[in-house]
């Protein structure tokens, strides 16, 4: 939903910029439009300026010669009228025009036209001076009054309706926001998690459908390839399993066999060691990549934790562990009736490489101990041992670096076994966390944390 | 003693693989088993489980007739021996279909000489008594038909809880069982607080079997995790 959010502020900025951005570039093209008009308004030949000039130039009340030059180049036609409505001096005026105005003609044309002419009119002392223009030049506005209040409500009714509409722009940006947020929502968080969201599970209603019907395709796919590529590392490994068995039994009883020379045998343990690392290799890969695609059914059932640590080390000892190395266990009062719902053979296989990592790092022998402790609402489980440990840099390596089979990059030189990884996989199907401690030197150790049930 | 009882059971191998027959056909052997019948297929397997009767069964899951399953099937409506799998599929599903059908345990190829033999010593142990077995511990003998221990020219009798701890033990010869493993010999499944009745017990024995019971050398205690019994 983050995503969303900020994919949205930054769409609601830019609308803001491009509104902004609107508005400047209406003014700019209006500015362009009504140069030249505006300019003309307001020039030379404007009526505002002609009266004033005109006006000027009077010689009491005859129009000046002068002016006629510039009012005839200007098409604009001029007369005084004297205060009985008689035409005292006049310059370029159409024939059509009469010489005699009663004082309604006046009221008249002095607010819109005389004989189709836009006019404009001022004041002098004892007369009227009259500019007439060309036809179509101007329009007037015959009917030039507003009530007092319209004008006062003027600013408020343009303000208003400018925040209104910004409201309403803004309530319709934040609606069509929640409905695609509603529609992308899953889709997003589904693609958060992609690829290990439920399959199919999108609804492909709504208007982003086809979008998430893709997902789900896509879903689909992945979700097929890695059962197909799990399905392949188990056959590789099925393949493997027979052969590597004649290796093994042939390797140890070549070691055991008295007539081979000591040379022999002893090559024959290397052999034999190798296998077996062979065999571990292959036992944990299988796993592992069902349990990365998420094809291994956890069998959860209540486990009596303490039990089947017991048993694990038991187990261990049975098979025989070399003289200089001790298994100890150290289970804590509390957690000796703890339950655990989970999937007893993974849990087994764990530790069962935690314990084996410790073996095969510490050829010298080392103490390794088992501990179990709990709260109230964690369950805690540790294998230490006391061995040459890690430095700080192989252990950062260790946490850090991926698996060749979760990484795509072409470094094989700093990967670790798969044993880790799978302790860190199983822990992490029972919802717990692993964290490895070590110190060069001051031995190893892997704590995992389970909540309780 | 107790060996020798075992290695006269005579053992079936099915498999479709002959060089694997030969490999664990020679590995038994040299261990001590002496009576060994093989088959390739499911049919053949049968065949020989009608006539010879063996003791013990190893089946491999894929054959060429049928799966191994399908045989423990067939087998266990004329036949209760024990069976032990031999697969080469993983853990994930076979086994425990293999176990569902009455399995006695499986080994997932591949596998050690050392574990398969472990895994047919417990197996038989576990479904084959000696008649009038008898065992020999440091201070003293031990009849389990008559439950008497025997020491110097003492004779002392086992409780029935005694007895059946010893032979769990004894079951377990030089492997530690953990208290768990025996109290649900002694108690039955789930068993719960029987710690203490589990000590008392082990005193008692130690009483009767060793030398110096508070120095014991047959009966040992594996700190936090069980006992083992020493078997001269």
């Amino acid at each position: 939903m983050n995503t969303l959010s900020r994919l949205f502020s930054k769409t609601f900025a830019a609308f803001s910029f491009f509104i902004m951005f609107l508005i400047v570039l209406n003014l700019g093209l209006f500015a362009i439009t009504f140069y030249g008009v505006i300019h003309h308004d307001y020039g030379p030949d404007s009526p505002s300026v002609m009266l004033q000039k005109t006006a000027e130039t009077l010689n009491g009340q005859h129009i000046s010669p002068s002016m006629e030059e510039p009012l005839r180049q200007a098409g604009i036609w001029a007369m005084v009228i004297n205060d009985a409505g008689k035409v005292v001096s006049s310059a370029t005026l159409p024939p059509e025009i009469p010489d005699q105005f009663s004082l309604g003609d006046v009221a008249v044309f002095s607010r819109g036209y005389l004989h189709d002419y836009p006019v404009f009119v001022r004041k002098l002392d004892h007369s009227l001076l009259v500019l007439g223009y060309p036809k179509n030049s101007y329009i007037k506005l015959t009917s030039n009054y507003y009530s007092y209040g319209t004008l006062t409500r003027l600013p408020l009714y343009v303000l208003g309706t400018l925040l209104l509409d910004l409201i309403l722009l803004f309530t319709a940006y934040i609606l069509s926001k929640i409905k695609v947020q509603r529609a992308a929502g899953p889709l997003i968080s589904a693609l958060n998690t992609f690829p290990r969201s439920q399959r199919g599970t999108l609804s492909t209603r709504g208007e982003l459908a086809a979008v998430a019907a893709s997902v789900n395709q896509a879903a689909e796919l992945i979700h097929r390839q890695n059962e197909a590529r799990a399905n392949w590392i188990r056959g590789v490994t099925h393949d493997l399993r027979t052969p590597l068995s004649m290796i093994l039994g042939y390797a140890d009883r070549i070691a055991h066999d008295p007539q081979a020379s000591p040379a022999i045998q002893d090559q024959a343990r290397i052999i034999q060691k190798q296998s077996v690392k062979i065999k571990d290799l292959i036992q944990d890969l299988t796993l592992v990549s069902q349990l990365e695609y998420e094809m291994q059914p956890l069998r959860k059932q209540e486990i009596h934790l303490a039990r089947l640590l017991r048993t694990i080390a038991a187990d261990t000892l049975n098979a025989g562990l070399a003289d200089v190395y001790s298994l100890d266990l150290d289970i804590s009062k509390e957690a000796e009736d703890l339950q655990l719902a989970c999937d007893p053979r993974l849990i087994r296989r764990a530790i069962g490489n935690l314990i084996g990592n410790s073996v095969a790092h510490n050829p010298q022998g080392c103490s390794i101990m088992l501990k179990l402790e709990t709260n109230e609402n964690l369950i805690i489980l540790t294998a230490a041992d006391d061995g040459i440990g890690l430095s700080e840099a192989q252990r950062q390596i260790l946490e850090e670096t991926p698996h060749y089979l979760e990484s795509i990059d072409e470094r094989l030189d700093l990967r670790h076994g798969l044993g880790l990884i799978l302790v860190r996989q199983i822990t992490e199907v029972h919802g717990g966390t692993m964290k490895i401690e070590s110190s060069f030197h001051e031995g190893f150790r892997v704590t995992l944390t389970f909540s309780r049930s | 003693m107790e060996h020798s009882f075992l290695h006269s059971k005579k053992i079936l191998l099915v498999d479709d693989q002959p060089e694997l027959l030969t490999l664990v056909r020679e590995i038994l052997t040299d261990d001590g088993f002496c009576h060994l019948a093989s088959a390739g297929t499911v049919e053949q397997g049968l065949a020989v489980c009608r006539t010879q009767r063996p003791d013990l069964a190893i089946l491999d899951v894929m054959l060429p007739d049928g799966d191994g399953f399908s045989l423990l099937k067939q087998l266990r409506q004329f036949s209760e021996m024990p069976v032990l799998f031999l697969t080469a599929r993983d853990e994930a599903d076979d086994k425990l279909a293999g176990l569902g059908l009455g399995a006695d345990d499986y080994i997932v190829k591949p596998f050690l000489p050392q574990e398969l033999l472990l895994r047919i010593h417990a197996v038989l142990r576990r479904c084959y008594k000696e008649a009038g077995e008898q065992i020999q511990l440091a201070a003293c003998t031990v009849d389990f038909s008559r439950a008497e221990v025997y020491r110097q020219d003492q004779t002392l009798a086992l409780t029935a809880k005694e007895h059946a701890l010893l032979e769990t033990l004894v079951r377990n010869e030089g492997r530690i069982v953990t208290f768990d493993a025996l109290c649900e010999a002694l108690w039955g499944e789930n068993p719960f607080g029987y710690e203490n009745s589990l000590n008392a017990h082990v005193r008692r024995v130690r009483e009767k079997i060793e030398a110096d019971p508070s120095h014991p050398v047959s009966l040992i205690t594996v700190k936090g995790l069980g006992y083992k019994l020493i078997v001269r």
